[in-house]
């Protein structure tokens, strides 16, 4: 579903993203994880086409990012860290433009409004002015409109910050769920024991490089060593790669 | 294998045919609709005086057309073609110069900057829409004025020589069609420098800027000259008319605008709808053109904004900082660093700067332009005098909106960071100071430049020049005690745009206050004298009167107060705020 082709991308003379190869299947939920400024935030927006790679190829549901982006983002759904809202529109009215833009007929784009109205549950605030929400409210309407259309592909930036632990319970079984129906989820955190919990597999971006990628047991097998995801991912974070070398489980 | 071509869920689920552009226009709607009812349901008064002060400004604007245009109908000049011709040619080229500019740099921060072209980058809309429904609020906005001002030119026009009604009926037509041409200019050359000068794009928006500026210095230079030596000889007539010719060459389309409007006048309806057809044609002909580099370019320009510079770039101390830190020395040392700061984030954004050299190209048309007329021989004693005045009150109305414009959404712009400030160890009235010694100063600075320059051409006298100085001095402290304090009291941490923020009803109260700050300073301080000036059979330049010293001290006073009432109530302001 998502296939990311030998991919370097550069900002001036910073590599930020550099050689990356990986593919995620249909209804996997694949975790990127890495350091501040290791390159997750520049890999999600080449998945969304917002930027371009400066070599290689970014392509999802088969299509090219860089040459056929428009029908690539038909299939992806993108809610960033700090996701943008409408101050002037009601929570239902930009559900609403959401639904148009993905062109769902109207009558079924109510009543997939109205689904997710109640799965998140948005119903006490749903036809205030967004401006008034707070980081919660505004995370589940963002949330609300990113399945709306039912995307095929799910990528998302740090999705539980601001969230209630209700919220958060939530939100994780609806990825899990979502993913066991066929979903590809695109999940970067730095929570690892959602990584944990939730993921099919987990990537590790250190200095714009994969360093490791692969289930559980495969990155504690790489880092030779038993115990968390936090443990493995120090590990794995504080030594430089072997000659850049990617070690993976495929 | 593609999956829009396979899957049935997308496909065959209840997906239609996205329109595109009707979608934006119904977002655009609900957006305004949301707007105005939670405007009038939250404080109608807003509105009522941001509506109130437009009609002020466009009264003003009509009575001083009024007043121009019956002073050449008495002058028998006609009212078509000729002088009347060529003063809106060099209106609308003047307009169309100004709209390039200011619609380029609008967009610029709407399309590259905003965190919402980043939100509807990631959904599946066309590049072309977005930047259409981008576009259209850009020129909405920048053309606003060009609307208020624009049109009680020239309905004044209309009322004093008496044109047929259907010149009224097809103005609001040359007025849309028209900000169309340099609009889609603006935003072509927009798209064209992010796309092919990424890395040096503020020095090419700079030396664009510069060079626009002195090719329009240059032939104003050339046209006040001929005007000069006009008034000499016949000869020279026909020069003054062939440096004009520039605004007026049939290509150009700024003489479209005007040679359709006068055809209009004169009763032509043929005349003036040809005019119309190729304003309207050449504008929705651009603005195509416009659309279609979007598609290729817009998505490749924001993508090369990104990669045009390192991602952690140096910014090192620039000797400006040290220059600015060095203006403010009377100024607390954390004050001076928050001075610092504020001037660092002003330099540091081009739709910032690059307003400020809108303000700049303005300036320097406005001083070529009078340059050669302070000239002793060629004016006499009583314009003068006028002239002096003139500039003075130039001066007060460019330091009226900078302060605005510039000043006033400064403490807004703090934005949703403000509790970083608000948790330093610093008093937070302190904030205040700093912005306020970074306002005044810089304006003070340049303001007195100006007078004491003007001025000092125009031989005025030695009390004069110090009275004009007194005035402007007064004049940039009060407006930037105004415009931080009422920033202060009326914050819109909303918004980070600054010309959204100065144009809201903030700043549009601290407009007009700012407005008639400067009509009561001037009008205290230096209209008594301008007047006895010129009353007095030997235009005694001498500041004597009893009544000239109260005008200066009622100036003085209404400084202080525009400084310190705003600033205390901003101050009070600050110290509730809650983040």
């Amino acid at each position: 579903m998502i296939e990311l082709h030998a991919v370097t991308k550069n900002y001036g003379s910073k590599v930020a993203v550099q050689d990356l190869n990986l593919t995620i299947a249909a209804g996997e939920l694949f975790a990127f994880l890495g350091p501040n400024g290791a390159g997750k935030t520049t890999t999600i927006k080449l998945m969304c086409g917002l930027l371009f790679p400066t070599s290689g190829t970014v392509r999802v549901g088969g299509y090219d990012l860089q040459r056929e982006g428009d029908q690539a983002r038909q299939l992806i759904s993108y809610v960033p860290d700090q996701p943008y809202l409408y101050e002037k529109l009601t929570g239902r009215e930009f559900l609403q433009f959401i639904a148009d833009m993905y062109g769902l007929d109207p009558q079924k784009g109510r009543e997939r409004a109205e689904a997710m109205i109640q799965l998140f549950e948005l119903d006490d605030f749903v036809d205030d002015l967004t401006e008034r929400y707070s980081h919660g409210m505004r995370q589940r309407t963002v949330f609300a409109g990113a399945l709306l259309h039912d995307p095929r592909v799910l990528i998302v930036d740090e999705p539980t910050v601001g969230l209630d632990p209700r919220s958060v319970r939530l939100l994780k079984n609806l990825l899990r769920s979502e993913a066991n129906r066929g979903m590809t989820v695109f999940l970067s955190t730095h929570s690892l024991d959602i990584a944990q919990e939730l993921a099919d597999r987990i990537g590790i971006v250190d200095h714009g490089r994969l360093i490791s990628c692969g289930t559980l047991e495969a990155l504690r097998s790489q880092a030779s060593m038993v115990g968390s995801l936090e443990d493995v991912f120090l590990k794995l974070t504080s030594e430089p790669s072997a000659n850049g070398k990617l070690k993976t489980d495929h | 294998m593609k999956l829009l071509e396979s899957s049935p869920s997308i496909t065959q689920t209840g997906s239609i045919r996205v329109n595109q552009p009707l979608l934006f226009q119904r977002l655009r709607w609900r957006l305004l609709r949301n707007s105005v009812v939670t405007g009038l349901q939250n404080s109608p008064m807003r509105l009522i005086t941001i509506l109130l002060c437009s009609a002020l400004v466009w009264g003003g604007v009509y009575g001083a057309s009024v007043w121009g245009f019956h002073d050449l109908q008495r002058q028998h000049i006609p009212f078509a073609g000729g002088i009347v011709g060529t003063l809106f040619d060099l209106l609308f080229l003047a307009l169309s110069i100004m709209l390039i500019f200011s619609t380029g740099i609008i967009l610029y921060s709407s399309l590259f900057s905003s965190t919402e072209t980043t939100f509807l980058l990631s959904l599946p809309a066309a590049a072309d829409q977005i930047f259409a429904y981008k576009y259209q609020g850009a020129l909405m906005f920048s053309s606003w004025a060009f609307m208020l001002l624009g049109s009680p030119i020239m309905i004044a026009y209309g009322l004093v020589f008496g044109v047929p009604w259907y010149f009224y009926a097809i103005l609001p037509l040359y007025i849309l069609g028209f900000v169309l041409l340099p609009g889609s200019l603006g935003a072509i050359l927009c798209l064209l420098i992010v796309n092919y000068v990424p890395r040096k794009r503020k020095q090419a928006l700079a030396l664009l800027c510069v060079m626009v500026v002195g090719v329009g210095l240059i032939w104003t230079y050339q046209i006040v000259r001929s005007a000069h030596a006009a008034l000499v000889n016949s000869d020279a007539l026909q020069e003054l008319f062939g440096q004009l010719t520039i605004a007026q060459k049939p290509l150009v389309p700024s003489h479209w605008m005007s040679r359709g409007l006068e055809a209009a006048a004169r009763g032509d309806l043929g005349g003036a709808m040809y005019s119309l057809t190729l304003v309207w044609a050449n504008g929705l002909f651009l603005y195509v053109l416009a659309a279609w580099a979007s598609m290729r370019l817009y998505r490749r320009g924001f993508n090369r904004l990104a990669e045009g510079s390192d991602l952690r770039r140096r910014y090192g101390g620039l000797w400006l900082d040290r220059l600015v830190s060095g203006l403010v020395p009377f100024a607390h040392a954390q004050t001076r660093l928050l001075v610092i700061k504020d001037f660092r984030t002003f330099r540091r954004d081009p739709a910032q700067w690059g307003q400020v050299l809108i303000f700049a190209g303005l300036l320097a048309f406005y001083g070529a332009n009078t340059r050669r007329f302070y000239n002793e021989d060629i004016i006499s004693r009583v314009r003068q005098s006028g002239v002096s005045l003139l500039n003075l009150t130039a001066t007060a109305f460019l330091l009226c909106a900078y302060t605005g414009r510039f000043i006033y959404p400064m403490l807004s712009l703090e934005g949703r960071k403000f509790w970083i400030l608000g948790l330093l160890p610093l008093r937070r009235e302190r904030l205040l100071w700093g912005k306020f010694a970074f306002s005044a100063t810089g304006a003070c600075i340049t303001a007195v430049f100006l007078v004491v320059f003007s001025d000092t051409l125009l031989g005025m006298s030695i009390q004069v020049v110090c009275l004009h100085a007194l005035t402007v001095i007064i004049l940039a402290v009060g407006l930037s005690g105004l415009s931080v304090g009422l920033g202060a009291c009326m914050p819109n941490f909303r918004e980070s745009d600054p010309s959204k923020i100065a144009v809201g009803f903030g700043g549009t109260v601290n407009l007009v206050i700012g407005l008639l700050f400067l009509l009561l300073v001037i009008g205290s301080m230096d209209v008594p004298y301008h007047f006895y000036a010129v009353a007095t059979p030997e235009n005694d330049t001498r500041l004597t009167g009893w009544w000239l010293a109260a005008g200066v001290c009622a100036g003085i006073g209404l400084g202080i107060a525009a400084a310190t009432i705003p600033l205390r109530l901003g101050a009070r302001a600050l110290r509730r705020m809650e983040f």
